[in-house]
């Protein structure tokens, strides 16, 4: 049975004598368990990679451990973990089938014949390609996603603990990795291998992931299903990662019970106590914060209703289920343009037109202002 | 990482001592092997060559008894000064005339609409791919008191009293290394006219600029690095020269010749140590002058889109492209036709060739059978080795890029620009006379000759593709559970394969012909068919010496041949870096 997995205190430092120190992993702690997939999201250079090759033993922490069960893993040699992993560029050997490219580590690893052409041809079948494998061409032949595929199959043969997959999926075409990121799923599922899985695709870690956790310069955000992350992002940056969120800049009115009173520009709103992201000491009345809305929060109208904002419509987009309008608010409420997810067509609103924007009730959630981007 | 896995249970109760076993050693072992090589055999033997140059004429080495000797005879002897004097000579003007001969030849066939492109390039290489020794001889049969190309020459030039100057001397090394080294000027100025992109050139033409003009402020500037690069080239080339001096120098020395003559004549191994440094420093002072001026006149291209090269194409200028072509092929390769038609005659004094024969080839078996298993022997093991060091070497510092990389790059490289009389000057320095390890006369010292003056080859072949080759593949191995030395094998060797043996390729076919190192190392027991070949001019026996040249060139060329046919193209390019 498989272990959990738990970085204590992770730092990674690069290049820590030298001149230019990069901090690319800070007081990571988080514990992964036993057969779950877990998805490490966040945008470019925030330290998915690094964490990786720390864990695979690629690269040395600078501080901090991380456990197996409870067998310290930090300081063993990479070649004596027994982890599996998968590559963004899928490092086949050209120079051997993909028989040999899949037996790799059963080599390695002195097993007899037998074994290995009986593990080999399980773990294509696993996978998918049976019908390859009796081909047994060289890699180079063979399509991107049947690349990807005995790339897999190479990193599952030997019964790693652990299953590493860097951007599995960035090397394929859009149509291929919405297939293959359920391929993997079910992959793992069959094995039942704790696998890291790392993207910058929010929508494929929602997809692929049990849990996920969205890390930024380093910093793990936050943890969480993808379902919590959406629903209860803890501040403005998780938020607007998992799925897009529209802010608005506004000013704390004042604290009614359970009920948090904002101005926005003159307007006023409402939102729950329970819904704010933020400390509570951040809701002393003069303090500004943000009002988050998902696009299918708010609601566009031609004439001005109660709560509203103005703006003008830029775009207006069908997109099948829902209409997008983007909308330009006044630079005080908002620097960026909002977009909203109508139902249908609102009736006698065209591009260009000045538009009133109001929030749906109870939905909004409020954010400090830190850290948003 | 099972519970049950013994390793890591035994890291759960790990000690620092236990740690540190836990590690890979078996890599540290391997690339040691490289390093210490390189210490004993190139670096060390350098440091002993700049002790002996400020020592007493002697051959034991002793760090007693500092002199300026050796330096002052650059001075006081009538010689020396004639020889430094020579070297510089010969190679500015060799230089000079390989880039009046390659840059036009380079525009003409990169910019002038002319037939069968890829065969003057090919023809145009072959040159610096045979033995440089060879091309001295046959001119000497072409253009000696009554070769056939001085009279024609002389009868030419009649009309306006000139006489063609005689072939030994300073005239004939010029000729013959202009005629060897000239494709290197050629290939690079080729390659820089036809990758120049064209609009630059159409844009100064819509400003209202004559050709001329573009010429001179537009083409002749982009391509002027690649042009220092080729002159540095020939200059180091022409200045470590050793064969054709040796064979048509005459009275006339040069460095390189210069110490063989302290060397041969007197053992006098201090004398030649000073002579060595002399002749480094030089060439040192050159390249450092190459650079800086390349460095001032770097341009990147500005340009995202560039328009197909406008060939010339007037009757004029193509009628004068094909001949200077045609002219300078034939030139070039005139040594390499004599050569195998003296090879079936007694002699060619006069016009033309006497007495036919096949004696030449028959004999080959009885008196140089010797010398063909030395030459083989001793180029094959060589090669071997160089591949096994060149790939160490350049997996280190590429993959494990330790501290000194740069360092390490930088004595690997160095034989590249020493000449090879300089090479066995330094381990001569190191193992003769009094040294701890004696090596003189030895197949040994031939051998690690070979590896220090080649091995940059195969290093520059394999660093360029372990460049290109993605870390991942290695690591990879290496997560799946391998070892250092599994991965190196499996997977670092078998993806470099094709970079070392073609470096390998360009060692074997360069050390068959080697004569500039061996001339100062061998021995009786060692001698190799270049040796022999040069013996036999020394004799006078010409068709002995074409005989053993047509065998050197036909082993050469099957082998550049055969290796042009599995590799493409890649073979011609290595050889101009070469
Ligand atoms: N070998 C290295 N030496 C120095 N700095 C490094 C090295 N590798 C990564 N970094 C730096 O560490 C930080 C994290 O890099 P990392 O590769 O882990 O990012 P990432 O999240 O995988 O990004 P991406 O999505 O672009 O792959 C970056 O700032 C990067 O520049
Ligand atoms: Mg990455």
């Amino acid at each position: 049975m498989s272990q959990n997995l738990t970085y204590e205190a992770v730092d990674k430092i690069y290049d820590e004598k030298g001149k230019n120190p990069v901090h690319a992993l800070k007081d990571v702690s988080f514990t992964i368990n036993a057969g779950e997939l877990f998805c490490l999201l966040g945008p470019s250079g925030c330290g998915k990679t690094t964490l990786l090759r720390s864990t695979a033993g690629l690269e040395t922490i600078s501080s901090g451990r991380m456990m197996y069960g409870d067998v310290d893993i930090s300081t063993i040699p990479p070649y004596k973990r027994n982890i599996g992993m998968v590559f963004q560029s899928f490092a086949l050997y050209p120079h051997m089938t993909i028989f040999e490219n899949v037996a790799y580590g059963l080599r390695v690893r002195k097993t007899p014949d037998a074994e290995v052409k009986r593990k080999v041809t399980e773990v294509m079948e696993l996978v998918g390609l049976q019908e390859e494998l009796k081909r047994n061409p060289s890699p180079t032949g063979l399509s991107g996603g049947q690349q990807q595929r005995v790339a897999i199959a190479r990193a599952l043969v030997y019964d790693p603990d652990i299953l590493l997959l860097d951007e599995p999926l960035a090397n394929l075409d859009a149509k291929l990795r919405r297939y293959m990121r359920a391929e993997i799923r079910r992959i793992q599922k069959a094995t039942n291998i704790t696998t890291i899985f790392v993207t910058h695709d929010q929508e494929e870690a929602m997809a692929v992931g049990d849990r996920l956790a969205v890390l930024k310069k380093g910093v793990v955000e936050q943890i969480g299903t993808s379902d919590e992350l959406y629903t209860q992002p803890r501040n403005a940056f998780v938020s607007n990662f998992i799925g897009k969120m529209n802010f608005l800049e506004s000013t704390i009115a004042g604290l009614d019970g359970d009920m948090v009173h904002c101005k926005i520009n003159g307007t006023e709103l409402v939102v729950p106590v329970e819904k704010c992201r933020c400390h509570m000491d951040r809701l002393a009345a003069g303090h500004e914060v943000l009002v988050g809305a998902r696009p299918e929060m708010l609601v566009v109208s031609k004439e001005p209703v109660a709560r509203s904002v103005r703006g003008t419509v830029k775009i207006i987009q069908h997109l099948g289920q829902f209409v997008r309008y983007e909308v330009d608010l006044d630079r005080t409420i908002s620097e960026t343009i909002f977009e909203i997810d109508m139902p249908g067509m609102v009736r006698g609103v065209h591009e260009h037109d000045d538009v009133y924007i109001s929030v749906k009730p109870d939905v909004a959630a409020l954010f400090s202002k830190e850290g948003r981007e | 990482m099972k519970k049950n896995s013994p390793s890591m249970e035994s890291i759960g109760a790990e000690s620092r001592t236990k740690r540190f076993f836990q590690k890979d050693f078996s890599q540290y072992l391997v690339l040691a092997v490289p390093m210490v090589f390189l210490a004993i055999f190139l670096l060390y033997p350098m440091f002993t060559t700049l002790v002996r140059a400020f020592m007493a004429p002697a051959d034991d080495l002793a760090f007693h008894g500092f002199s300026l000797e050796g330096f002052k005879q650059f001075v006081v002897s009538r010689l020396y000064r004639k020889s430094l004097y020579n070297s510089f000579v010969v190679s500015i003007s060799v230089t000079l005339l390989t880039l009046l001969i390659g840059i036009p030849m380079g525009y003409f066939v990169a910019r002038v609409k002319m037939p069968c492109k890829n065969l003057i390039l090919s023809l145009g290489i072959l040159p610096v791919i045979m033995p440089s020794f060879v091309g001295a001889f046959t001119w000497v049969i072409l253009m000696g008191r009554n070769g056939i190309v001085r009279v024609f020459l002389n009868w030419l030039l009649s009309p306006f009293g000139v006489t063609v100057p005689s072939i030994y001397g300073m005239f004939g090394m010029i000729l013959c290394m202009t005629l060897t080294y000239y494709p290197f000027v050629f290939q690079l100025a080729y390659g820089a006219f036809a990758s120049a992109n064209p609009l630059l050139e159409e844009a100064a033409m819509l400003m209202g600029a004559k050709k001329w003009r573009i010429m001179r402020t537009v083409t002749f500037p982009l391509v002027l690095p690649s042009l220092g690069a080729a002159a540095l080239l020939v200059f180091v080339r022409a200045i470590g020269n050793f064969g054709i001096p040796a064979m048509i120098g005459g009275d006339s020395y040069v460095l390189p010749t210069l110490i063989y003559f302290e060397v041969n004549g007197f053992w006098n191994i201090n004398g030649a140590s000073s002579i060595a440094v002399v002749n480094v420093l030089i060439t040192a002072l050159v390249l450092w002058l190459q650079k800086y001026m390349v460095s001032k006149h770097e341009y990147e291209t500005i340009s995202a889109s560039r328009s197909e090269m406008k060939l010339h194409e007037g009757k004029a200028i193509r009628i004068m492209a094909l001949v200077f072509c045609l002219l300078v092929l034939i030139a070039s390769l005139l040594p390499q036709l004599t050569i195998i038609i003296m090879s079936f005659f007694t002699k060619w004094v006069g016009l033309f060739p006497e007495g036919f024969t096949l004696q030449n080839y028959i004999r080959i078996p009885t008196y140089s059978h010797r010398e063909l298993f030395n030459s083989f022997y001793l180029s094959i093991l060589a090669t071997f080795l160089c591949a096994i060091l060149g790939s160490l070497v350049a997996y280190i510092t590429e993959r494990k890029k330790p501290k000194g990389a740069a360092l390490l790059d930088l004595s690997v490289m160095a034989p590249f620009i020493l000449p090879g009389t300089v090479v066995s000057i330094a381990l001569l320095s190191a193992f003769s006379g009094n040294s701890a390890i004696r090596l003189t006369g030895t197949y040994t010292i031939i051998v690690i000759s070979y590896m220090i003056r080649r091995t940059p080859y195969v290093y520059r072949s394999v660093a360029a593709s372990l460049t290109q080759l993605n870390p991942s593949l290695e690591e990879a191995s290496t997560i799946m559970g391998a070892s250092w030395f599994y991965t190196f094998r499996k997977v670092s060797v078998p993806l470099i394969l094709p970079a070392i043996i073609s470096g390998s390729i360009l060692t074997l076919t360069t050390l068959l012909q080697e004569l500039s190192t061996t001339i100062l190392l061998y021995s009786g027991k060692t001698r190799t068919v270049p040796i022999q070949i040069y013996g036999a001019v020394a004799d006078g026996k010409l068709g002995e010496a074409s005989a053993l040249s047509v065998v050197l060139l036909v082993v050469v060329f099957i082998i550049v041949y055969g290796m042009n046919r599995s590799q493409g193209n890649k073979m011609a390019s290595a050889f101009k870096m070469g």
